[in-house]
């Protein structure tokens, strides 16, 4: 399993396997690139699809470590964190891809960007 | 609730004597607006006072550098962490034609120097990290070469809690404690290095330094700019105003907002974890002295450049502490920076967590990020002479008037 492939996820999560494939990235660069091509629908289906899942999934990610290697959980970790960016975009900017009124987010670099999970 | 014994009265003021001490009266644009006054600021104070470079735990190891391009003294610096275990910095400059011994990329960069040298790439002229030219190749053919003289040209550096200062004057008027002063009480004791997990962001700004630096230096602009980051957001009280010499403080107390379904997990999460948990008990005394719950963080102006918010997670759910600081890049362009500040994730749900936190707290740099460049051309137009400024803005007039006095000479 590679960094390219994040759609094995741990048994109880497998149902997620096709939101893994289009958000679960393991850097933040490369998560923002799929936020900031996002539709707003897209961050609703994600968000309605996800939230009811959140507790479970946390639970099952403190069980792990903080960079785990298992290949699925480092998936699960990918996949909450895309969530945990994503769901700003639906809660509080009405399904924009960009924060409202802000600066432009591509001119923002993150130290930590390219590191992957 | 019990009171803290205070130790600091004297840095406290009320609003009418903020207004007393400070006036009312606008505050001119032109130390934004002239390209002169920033030449002035390089020499009177970025030459001058102590600057905040790097953070002890960036560098934890012997030998493990950072290398800072400073455009605002005209050079590049080399932190190091030398053999014996202190930090040391440098001019980032080989004595023998003056090449950069260490290449960077971007504005600033880390390595670890073998062996505890780093060599010229130039030439291969090699220094110990305690500075000292250690060989030459080649060196019987200069005829005459004083090696004992010809060591890295030291940068007065010192830390405090494990922020490292660097002083450009070659005999610093001021010991970085005492440069501190009050300031060093005020947030001494808080166990910052603690705090390792970093999330770093920079950007370019087309705007003059303190455009940016007056921007996160008050409260004001909270209910307007974060509209879209604050839902049901019921307002702060920004108040325990103090002057502490060049710097300042304040404290921003928050009466809440509507927390999103999903904020409301993660935060559990790291509220529920001893490591993340609000933990105003870890606040030094003099800040939040009477504990109040609704604390959410200490605002301070470390002049010139640097902003420490402190908030021992009880603002942003596990958000131990972040700054901000500004380099002047020239008197238009400014580089800012960043970090927010958690302690390290036990286990993968905090990490989560912590993303979430962070991505809240990045976008709310988006929003207040939006308003510099138009700010700056704004000032340049001269369409206004003055900045009109309200209680919650003294940490400006504080700012402008110290900066005020730099350039006039009246400090150092």
């Amino acid at each position: 399993m590679t960094s390219t492939d994040p759609t094995l996820l741990p048994a109880a999560f497998a149902d997620l396997a096709p939101l893994a494939a289009r958000w679960a990235r393991p850097t933040e660069n490369e998560r923002n690139a799929v936020r900031h091509a996002a539709t707003a629908g897209e961050f609703a289906a994600f968000h309605d699809a996800l939230l009811p899942r959140l507790d479970a999934l946390l639970t099952y990610l403190r069980d792990c470590p903080p960079r785990p290697e298992d290949p699925a959980q480092r998936n699960a970790l990918m996949l909450a964190c895309a969530y945990a960016e994503a769901a700003p975009h639906h809660e509080l900017y009405g399904g924009s891809s960009e924060v409202p009124f802000s600066f432009d987010a591509r001119r923002f670099v993150a130290d930590h960007g390219d590191e992957a999970l | 609730m019990q009171e803290t014994i205070a130790t600091l009265d004297h840095i406290r003021r009320s609003v009418p004597q903020i207004r007393e001490e400070l006036g009312v009266d606008p505050i001119p644009v032109g130390a934004i607006r002239d390209p002169a006054i920033y030449e002035l600021e390089k020499e009177r104070i970025f030459r001058k006072v102590w600057l905040k470079v790097a953070t002890a735990w960036e560098l934890p190891d012997p030998g493990d550098y950072k290398v800072k391009e400073l455009p605002v003294a005209d050079t590049s610096i080399l932190i190091v962490r030398a053999k014996d275990g202190r930090i040391r910095a440098y001019h980032n400059v080989c004595t023998h034609r003056g090449n950069k011994v260490v290449p960077s990329k971007g504005f600033e960069s880390f390595g670890r120097a073998r062996a505890n040298v780093v060599t010229c790439r130039f030439h291969g002229w090699v220094f110990g990290t305690d500075g000292a030219l250690k060989s030459v190749p080649m060196e019987d053919a200069f005829g005459h070469l004083d090696k004992a003289c010809l060591g890295l040209r030291e940068i007065a550096c010192d830390e405090w809690e494990g922020f490292v200062f660097v002083n450009f004057d070659p005999e610093p008027a001021q010991s970085l404690r005492d440069y501190l002063g009050d300031f060093a009480t005020l947030f001494g004791g808080y166990p910052y290095r603690e705090s390792t997990t970093a999330f770093r962001y920079s950007t370019v700004l087309k705007c003059n330094w303190k455009v940016a630096l007056y921007a996160f230096s008050e409260g004001y602009h909270v209910p307007t700019i974060h509209a879209g980051s604050l839902p049901g957001f019921r307002g702060i009280e920004h108040s325990d105003f103090k002057l502490i010499g060049p710097h300042a403080s304040s404290t921003i107390y928050g009466a809440g907002m509507d927390t999103a379904p999903s904020t409301g997990i993660f935060a559990g999460v790291l509220h529920g974890s001893d490591s993340h948990a609000p933990r105003p008990d870890l606040l030094p005394a003099d800040i939040n002295p009477k504990r109040r719950g609704d604390f959410q963080f200490e605002l301070p102006n470390i002049f010139p450049n640097l902003l420490i918010h402190l908030a021992s997670g009880c603002g942003y759910p596990g958000l131990s502490y972040f700054t901000h600081q500004f380099w002047p890049l020239d008197h238009g362009t400014t580089l800012w920076e960043g970090i927010n500040y958690f302690r390290p994730a036990a286990n993968a749900a905090e990490y989560a967590a912590q993303v979430h936190v962070n991505a809240l707290h990045r976008n709310a740099w988006l929003e207040d990020t939006a308003t510099m460049e138009d700010t700056f051309t704004g000032i340049m137009s001269g369409a206004i002479d003055d900045m009109q400024l309200m209680d919650q803005e003294f940490l400006i007039r504080h700012a402008a008037l110290t900066l005020n006095s730099y350039l006039a000479g009246d400090k150092q």
